[in-house]
Order: structure tokens, then C-alpha cells, then sequence
């Protein structure tokens, strides 16, 4: 064999993963038709047997051979290669026995057994040393991103940050380790700690060294996709135009594993990219401060029913969430006994306008007891100073809206209490400019706003422009 | 003939039709069947597993829905600039240009690159405008706008817009359907689609024009599309009769017309009884909506009734077609429970090939005209606590040219811009947007992106954010297949977002 070059082993390892698919089938339709020709039903497939099993044994021969010339050629994970190399080969020989016994006419039924187990276990092996020994349990871990990108996590200040642990690492764990890391070494090479890093991969390769543009690192992912010897491989998750920014920026300065990022030389260029890790990147479903974090069960079907066919408009503030926004924009007639369709939906309700509807004080307190209140228009209502203290126990307010009421400085003392309050709006009250400052001492997290912006006329707005006219 | 042979005679009959199905016709049909079931169901769970609900009830399609995240905005006013103003002259500061005001422009420019009008080689055009630094946020905006400039802390410009579209119609329509051609549902339609309206007496999407003209793209640039018609936009007019044909014709009472609608209406349930049309339920409820318009659209349509101190911060005249009119009515409309109100105003294609089309004349009259009331919508609309949850954003289909236009390779007679689709401004204000922002860069002379590219599908991507939808997942099922307002693309723009 010393004539054939390296080459061709590897070249028939390589038809390893094709072959194996069939001892599998063939192996196990063996089995089912031994099975199967016990019952006098099946008789005719007897016949089958001798066939299936020959050739069944035969693939299974030749997988173990290209498998073996296979391993040769590559580093997988060694303990898991043993065991599927010796598996396999156990398997090969059992169904030499099964063949054997069979053409003796001895029974091969308890054997059979053996060599469906052997074939599960083997198969288990091989699959875990191509797809990763998690391959089949990932479809239980639900939610975590398999490929770990790192999204969703934000850097507060990316210049103060450690420029391998927060930068470097993360690009690598999502796109490198999955072949370089504990699981796979491809070419000897580890990429999931320093040490690993810094010893570099097979051949002496250079991974990394003070000079970048030495670093096989560094060249292999510049190449061109095309080339074979680009990395990651053609068909896997290629690096985005920023990790190979942020890798070169990183190899070409020294690739320090303890500095901090404002240590290592920028350009603009890369500012931009390092900035760019800073900023949040979108959430599927953020959830605001406005929305309480508790969970509520459902709010009363009958009450939001009886509301609706009012003309409140009530629904959900988001689908999966019970919290509850109601508008009474499109009532007529309104009376106070409207309101009282709200009680039964005080836990849920968080949002609630009764902007220009003809309320009294008399109403405040069927609002006073809507005691999940966040957000409360009353603009426009014929609430005063009498009803307001009705709102002092509604402790989750932060957004009060009673422009356009009779609501006077004094009034307002009354809901001093109201600390989560941060937005009060005071447009058209008796409210001046002169009061803010009393205000603020009572409100002190809140913005008050009390309106009556200008725009005020400016010369150039009556000039209209003509072209000159020449004569 | 006996009764016997007659009986004979039938079964006869019987056993010969039975005869023809033999026990071999059977089971060939019956595995034909057996076939298709299980194709049938096969397919079933393929189409199953793609498909969203829908989320259109043909018995109440604008009832409120909830949004799929609480958002931060309830309601949008966009207000588009058809004929696309010149960016140059009022948000892109470039004294670069100016330097090279006159020259030739260098060929590398020209490459390979196609303009509506522009032909051989133009001159450079600088910017016709002072520029300032405004506000605590320092933004740059032209003196055209004085008065947007006291609002400037509120806004968060977008530097780096870009369409592939040159000419008017569609590019309106990738703006506002996310589609160059027609037939794709507006972003109205879209919003009013999964969040339906407030106000259940008012439609939840409505469309007001002036300038004079309605934009190039026509009334398309509001439709549903391929979504039910309820969710287009209603053109309401702001002279004379607000929705055309809305009045009691004379002689005619309202209980007469309520009489006629309830007649109307039964023969339609029938017809859905028959035919299971959603579309037949569509109609049921647009009648009944018009009934009630009749009442609350004069309502909240009418501006008469608003204060002096109002039409003197928006200048507004009653009683007459304007911008300042359609803009006064969006925040009537925004505090009524509209959804979607969009404005379109006409009238900024400036070619210079006019008087009124030139940079430097018929642009900053324009200006004047839009300054004043869109300022003062964004102050009215904060002091009435509504800012934090209306969407402002001013739009426009595309940019002009740091060229000077030179059509048919001849001098204009005014100074004026091609169109330009590489790179133009937007902004956004309100609604959860972090005002004082600005977002993206383009080259010296505003030709080209540097950074920031933004995409109509991002504006619509960050639009349906505001409101509280992922627009990835906001779909619904035609031809086969889901759609959504950016079809394959865009991203929410997280850097203007508060």
C-alpha cells in the first residue's frame, strides 16, 4: 500500500459519510425480515434474508475502513471517535456472525437483537461526533440561541471593557468554537481560551503574533470566500464586516488577552465599529416602565363586554399581557354610572382617558379606586380642587393629565403622596408659571408642563419671495 | 306492462349500474381517494404551520386590538412632502458645496448613474440657504425653517434616507406601501389593520391633501391594497363638506336613511348567509360607519369652533384648502381615537424650470407655508400631554441633486435640483422617538451615504415599533402566501428610538 499517497486515503475516508447510511438500512430491514419470517404470514421474505444480510455486512465493512482512513485525516473529539470506531467494528463483526448462523441454519434472533442495538449505539456516535453531542437534546433547550451570538447583550462602555473578554471572545465563541473549541479541534486547534489561543494549531501554524500580519488567523479570514483554505468554511456562518474588522484591529495590535480596549490604537474606522457595540440592539418584545412588572390574571369578560357596548374602547396593552387600556373617546351620554363598569377591572386596568367628558368630583372616586393607575387623562373634565384628593392612593401614577380643569396649586398638595408621578401636564389651568417652582417642591421627580407655547409671528413670515424682475 | 315486469324491469336497471362499478373500479377510486386525503392533510399541516390568524373580525374589523408589545405610540401623523423638498435647502448643511457652486460637475459622479432629468454635464449647485446650529442639541436647519428651529430638541433627523426610485409615483409608493408597484396595503392600512381605531365612530385611518394636487401616485399611495377595504384611508376634504356625499340629500330625512341602511344591511347579511364573504360584513360596517359620520365627521372636521389663539399659532383660516387647515385637523383627529392620520402637502418638485419651483424662491414660500403650523403641532401637541404618544414624522419620496438641474442639457431659468435618490433627510419627533438625535451621514456635498443608510422598510420597520408591532410579524395571507409592509427587509432604527 506504500504506493498510494496520502491523498487517496483521504479521498475514499471522505466517502465515509455516505457509506454509513447503509449497514444502517440494510442491517436493520435484515433484522425486520428475520423478525418478520417467524410469523407464516411473512414466509416468502426468508428468502430476503441471506441477500439483506450479505450486503448489509459487507457495507458495514466498508464503512469501517472508510471511516478509519477517515479519522486519519481530521481531529475529532477523541473519546467519542473511540468509542464509534470500536462500536462500529463490533458491529461489522456481528453481522458476520448473524450471516454465518444463518447460512448454518442456526437461529440468529438473539443475535439480531444485539446487532439493531449495536447499530443505534454506533449511529448515535457518529452523529454526535459530525452534529455535536447536544444535537439531538437542543430541541428541548428552548430559547437559548444555539449559536450564542452574543445578541441582546449591550456594553455600557465599550472603551473601559477588557478587549478580548467583551470584543474578541464573543465573536469567537459564536462563529469559531463550534469547529476550534472543546467539542471539535479541526487542524489541532482550540479557540475557546487564551492558553489554547496562544498555543496555535497543527503544523506549528501561527495563530497569532505581535506582528497581525503574520498571523495564519489573520490571513485565513481575508481570504477570499472562495479559497479553500478561507475561514469559517465556505458553508458556515461567515464573520460580518465588523468581526473581521474588530479581529484584525485586535491580531494587528499585539492581540493582548488583558488589555482594555482604550489601551489598544484606534482609527476612526474602528471607533465606529467599537461604538457600534454599545448601542442596544432591538429586542423582540421590550417591555416599558409603564407596564407593571407583576403578573394579573384576566380582567372580567362581562365588565369589558359591558364597556365596550358603551363605546369605551377597551383592549389588552399587548398581546400576551392581561394589563388592560381603556378610552372613553366615543362615549355619548356619558353618567357616572359608566365608570362604575370599571371597578370589577382594577387590577388590570393601567391606562384610562376620560379626556372632555362631562365628569365631576363626584366620579373622582370611582377613579380613586382604579388603584393600578399609570397613566390618567382627565383634560378637559369638570373636575376641581374638591375631587382631586380622590387620587391620593393611586400610588402606580406617573402620567396625570388635567389640563383644561378648574385643578388649582391647592388641590394638587393633596396628591403630594403620588411619588412614582413624572409627567403632569397643567395646560390651561389657573396654574402659572409662577407656581412651578411650589409645584416641584411637592412633585420633585415630575415634569410639569403648563403649556400655552407660542409661535410667534416673525418678519420674514409675511415677506413672500418674487424674482427679480429686469428690465 | 305488469307490476312484476316493472319491478324487474327497475332492478334490472339497478344491477346494471352496480355492474359497471366493479370491485376493482372501487378500490382503484377508493386508494385514488385514500391518496388525496392524505395529500390533502399532508399539505394541510405545511400551509397550517406558515399561516398567521388573521387578524381582520368582518363583524367589527376597526374594533381596538392590542398591539403585540405595549408601544409607545398610540396614533401617527405622517405628513409627506410630494415632489420631495430639497433637502440641501433645509436640514443637510453642506459648505463643501458651496465651494464648488458653478463648477462643472466631475464625472465620477455621473457614472453609471441615471437622473429624471439631468443630462450631459450640470454645474454644481450650492446650498441656497443660511444654515444654523439650533437648539441645546445643536442640529443644523436652514433659516427657511425659523421656526421648526424652536422645536429642533424634539426631532431626530434622519441624515441618510435613500430610495432606489427616481421618479415620484413610486417612489411615494415604496414610502408608504413598501412597494415601487401598486397593489401593496399602505402603512395606514397596516397600522389600522392590527391595532384598529378608538373611536368607533370615525373612521381609524384618514387622509388629508393640499398643495392643490393629490400626489403623483394617487390615491394608491392610501389603499389596503390586498387587505380588507375597511382598512383603507379616507380622503376627508378640509373646504366644504368634509366626506363628499356624507349629507342628507334633500328630502331625505335621517330616519329614512337610517331606514334604508337597515334594509340594505339585511339584504347583505343574506348574501354573507349564502356566500360567507368577509368582504359582504366589510360593507355592513362601512354603511353603518357612514351613518355615523354623518354626525362626528363635520364634528371633529370643523375648526371654527377652535380658539383665536390656536388658528394664530398654526395660521390657520377657516374655511379654506391648506396645509395649516390639514394640520390643525390631524391633532382634532389624533384627539378623537384616530389611528393614522396622513397628510400629503404638493407642490415641492423644485426644478427650477418656475418661478415657484426655484431653490431659492417658490421653496422658501413653500416653507413658510408648513414652518408655522408644523411647529406649532408639535408644541399643541405636547402641552396637551399627546406628544409622548403621537408620531410625528415628516416625509418625502425622495431628495434633490447637489447638482443644478440642466434639462435637456440647456441652462434653466431658475435655480433648481433634480431629483436625487441616493441621499435625503426625514425626521421624526414624538410618539417614543429621543428627540435632539440625529442619525446617519452622507458625503461633503450630500450625494452619497456614508453612514447610517436608512431605508424606507427601516422607516416602516421603526414605525410599527413605535406602535407596538414587530414588523417581521405583522402579516397577513394573499395569494398563497404572508406579506408584510417590509416585505423582506427592514430593521427598526434603535438609535433615534428614547
Amino acid at each position: 500500500m506504500v504506493f498510494l499517497s496520502f491523498s487517496v486515503y483521504d479521498f475514499i475516508g471522505r466517502f465515509h459519510p455516505v457509506l454509513v447510511h447503509l449497514p444502517v438500512g440494510i442491517l436493520l430491514l435484515a433484522a425486520l425480515f428475520i423478525a418478520l419470517s417467524t410469523s407464516e404470514k411473512f414466509q416468502s421474505l426468508k428468502s430476503a434474508i441471506s441477500i439483506s444480510l450479505l450486503f448489509g455486512m459487507l457495507s458495514a465493512i466498508a464503512s469501517c475502513i472508510s471511516g478509519f482512513l477517515l479519522s486519519k485525516t481530521d481531529s475529532y473529539d477523541e473519546s467519542l471517535l473511540f468509542k464509534h470506531q470500536w462500536f462500529a467494528i463490533a458491529l461489522a463483526i456481528t453481522s458476520v456472525i448473524v450471516y454465518v448462523l444463518h447460512l448454518t441454519n442456526k437461529p440468529t434472533k438473539l443475535i439480531a437483537v444485539l446487532m439493531v442495538v449495536l447499530i443505534t449505539i454506533t449511529g448515535h456516535l457518529g452523529g454526535s461526533i459530525t452534529h455535536g453531542s447536544d444535537f439531538l437534546t437542543k430541541a428541548f433547550s428552548s430559547g437559548t440561541n444555539p449559536s450564542g451570538d452574543g445578541s441582546g447583550k449591550t456594553i455600557v462602555n465599550v472603551q473601559e471593557a477588557l478587549a478580548f473578554t467583551t470584543v474578541i471572545k464573543p465573536i469567537l465563541d459564536s462563529k469559531c468554537i463550534a469547529c476550534h473549541g472543546p467539542t471539535k479541534q479541526k487542524g489541532k486547534l482550540r479557540l475557546d481560551e487564551p492558553s489554547f489561543i496562544k498555543q496555535g494549531g497543527e503544523g506549528g501554524m501561527i495563530t497569532l503574533t505581535a506582528k497581525g500580519s503574520e498571523s495564519e488567523l489573520l490571513k485565513r479570514i481575508l481570504l477570499p470566500k472562495e479559497n479553500k483554505d478561507h475561514m469559517p468554511p465556505q458553508e458556515k456562518p461567515q464573520l460580518s464586516k465588523e468581526d473581521v474588522a474588530l479581529l484584525q484591529w485586535w491580531i494587528e495590535n499585539g492581540s493582548g488577552f488583558d488589555q482594555k480596549v482604550k489601551d489598544i490604537e484606534q482609527n476612526e474606522k474602528i471607533k465606529t465599529v467599537l461604538k457600534g457595540l454599545e448601542s442596544a440592539k432591538p429586542k423582540d418584545e421590550p417591555l416599558l416602565s409603564d407596564i407593571p412588572d407583576q403578573i394579573v390574571s384576566m380582567g372580567d369578560e362581562k365588565a369589558m363586554k359591558m364597556l365596550r357596548e358603551r363605546g369605551v374602547a377597551v383592549s389588552a396593552v399587548a398581546q400576551k399581557s392581561n394589563y388592560l387600556t381603556a378610552n372613553f373617546v366615543a362615549v355619548e351620554s356619558f353618567s357616572g354610572k359608566d365608570l362604575q363598569l370599571l371597578e370589577p377591572l382594577k387590577k388590570q386596568l393601567i391606562w384610562l382617558k376620560l379626556g372632555n367628558m362631562p365628569l365631576t368630583d363626584e366620579d373622582l372616586k370611582t377613579v380613586g379606586k382604579l388603584a393600578s393607575l399609570v397613566k390618567l387623562n382627565l383634560q378637559k373634565t369638570k373636575i376641581t380642587d374638591q375631587g382631586i384628593s380622590q387620587l391620593k392612593n393611586l400610588s402606580e401614577l406617573q402620567y396625570l393629565n388635567l389640563a383644561g380643569t378648574s385643578v388649582t396649586t391647592k388641590g394638587l398638595e393633596a396628591l403630594s403622596g403620588l411619588k412614582k408621578l413624572h409627567k403632569l401636564f397643567l395646560f390651561q389651568t389657573s396654574i402659572t408659571e409662577a407656581d412651578i417652582s411650589g409645584l416641584k417642591n411637592i412633585f420633585s421627580n415630575a415634569t410639569i408642563d403648563i403649556g400655552g407655547y407660542k409661535v410667534p409671528m416673525l418678519q420674514s413670515d409675511t415677506v413672500i419671495l418674487k424674482a427679480p424682475v429686469i428690465k | 306492462m305488469s307490476d312484476k315486469q316493472n319491478q324487474r324491469l327497475v332492478k334490472e336497471a339497478q344491477d346494471a349500474v352496480l355492474q359497471q362499478y366493479t370491485r376493482r373500479h372501487f378500490l382503484k377510486d377508493g386508494a385514488m381517494g385514500f391518496g388525496a386525503l392524505a395529500l390533502g392533510s399532508l399539505m394541510g399541516s405545511c400551509i397550517g404551520n406558515t399561516a398567521a390568524t388573521s387578524l381582520f373580525d368582518p363583524a367589527n374589523p376597526l374594533a381596538p386590538r392590542a398591539p403585540q408589545f405595549p408601544g409607545k405610540a398610540k396614533s401617527v401623523i405622517y405628513i409627506h412632502m410630494a415632489g420631495a423638498p430639497s433637502q440641501l435647502e433645509l436640514f443637510s448643511y453642506k459648505p463643501e458645496l458651496a465651494k464648488l457652486d458653478g463648477l462643472d460637475c466631475p464625472q465620477s459622479l455621473l457614472e453609471g448613474k441615471k437622473f429624471a432629468f439631468i443630462r450631459g454635464v450640470p454645474k454644481m449647485l450650492g446650498p441656497q440657504a443660511v444654515f444654523r446650529q439650533r437648539g441645546e442639541s445643536g442640529l443644523w436647519l436652514s433659516d427657511n425653517l425659523p421656526h421648526l428651529a424652536t422645536v429642533i430638541d424634539d426631532i431626530a433627523m434622519l441624515n441618510a434616507v435613500t430610495t432606489d426610485q427616481f421618479n415620484h409615483a413610486p417612489a411615494q409608493l415604496l414610502m408608504q406601501t413598501g412597494s415601487a408597484r401598486m397593489g401593496r396595503p399602505s402603512i395606514g392600512a397596516w397600522v389600522t389593520y392590527g391595532m384598529g381605531s378608538e373611536n368607533k365612530n370615525l373612521p381609524g385611518f384618514v387622509v388629508l391633501t393640499s398643495g392643490g394636487n393629490n400626489p403623483d401616485a394617487g390615491k394608491s399611495v392610501w389603499g389596503s391594497g390586498f387587505l380588507p377595504s375597511v382598512y383603507q384611508g379616507v380622503q376627508c376634504r378640509s373646504e366644504g363638506d368634509p366626506v363628499l356625499f356624507l349629507k342628507d340629500p334633500s328630502g331625505m330625512d335621517r330616519d329614512l336613511r337610517r331606514a334604508s341602511i337597515d334594509a340594505i344591511n339585511k339584504v347583505n347579511q343574506e348574501q354573507y348567509a349564502e356566500y360567507q364573504d368577509p368582504e359582504i360584513l366589510s360593507r355592513i360596517s362601512q354603511y353603518e360607519m357612514a351613518y355615523k359620520m354623518q354626525i362626528s365627521v363635520p364634528d371633529v372636521m370643523n375648526i371654527n369652533d377652535e380658539p383665536a389663539y390656536i388658528h394664530e399659532m398654526y395660521g390657520t383660516q377657516p374655511g379654506k384648502t391648506s396645509f395649516a387647515n390639514n394640520v390643525l385637523l390631524a391633532r382634532k383627529l389624533v384627539e378623537k381615537g384616530v389611528r393614522f392620520v396622513q397628510l400629503f402637502d404638493w407642490g415641492w418638485d423644485t426644478h427650477g424650470d418656475s418661478e415657484g419651483n426655484a431653490v431659492d424662491i417658490g421653496l422658501v414660500n413653500k416653507c413658510k407655508k408648513v414652518d408655522r403650523p408644523i411647529t406649532a403641532l408639535l408644541k399643541d401637541l405636547k402641552q396637551r400631554g399627546l406628544l409622548d404618544e403621537t408620531l410625528v414624522i415628516w416625509g418625502q419620496e425622495f431628495g434633490r441633486t447637489p447638482m443644478q438641474e440642466n434639462r435637456e442639457g440647456k441652462k434653466m431659468p431658475f435655480k433648481g435640483r433634480d431629483h436625487h435618490s441616493a441621499a435625503f433627510n426625514m425626521w421624526m419627533a414624538g410618539g417614543g422617538i429621543k428627540g435632539g438625535t440625529s442619525y446617519g451621514e452622507t458625503d461633503e456635498i450630500g450625494y452619497n451615504i456614508v453612514s447610517g443608510k436608512t431605508e424606507a422598510y427601516d422607516i416602516q420597520a421603526t414605525i410599527l415599533n413605535q406602535l407596538g408591532f414587530n414588523h417581521e410579524k405583522l402579516t397577513y395571507q394573499s395569494q398563497g402566501r404572508n406579506f408584510r409592509l417590509t416585505d423582506l427587509s427592514g430593521k427598526v432604527i434603535t438609535e433615534i428610538l428614547a
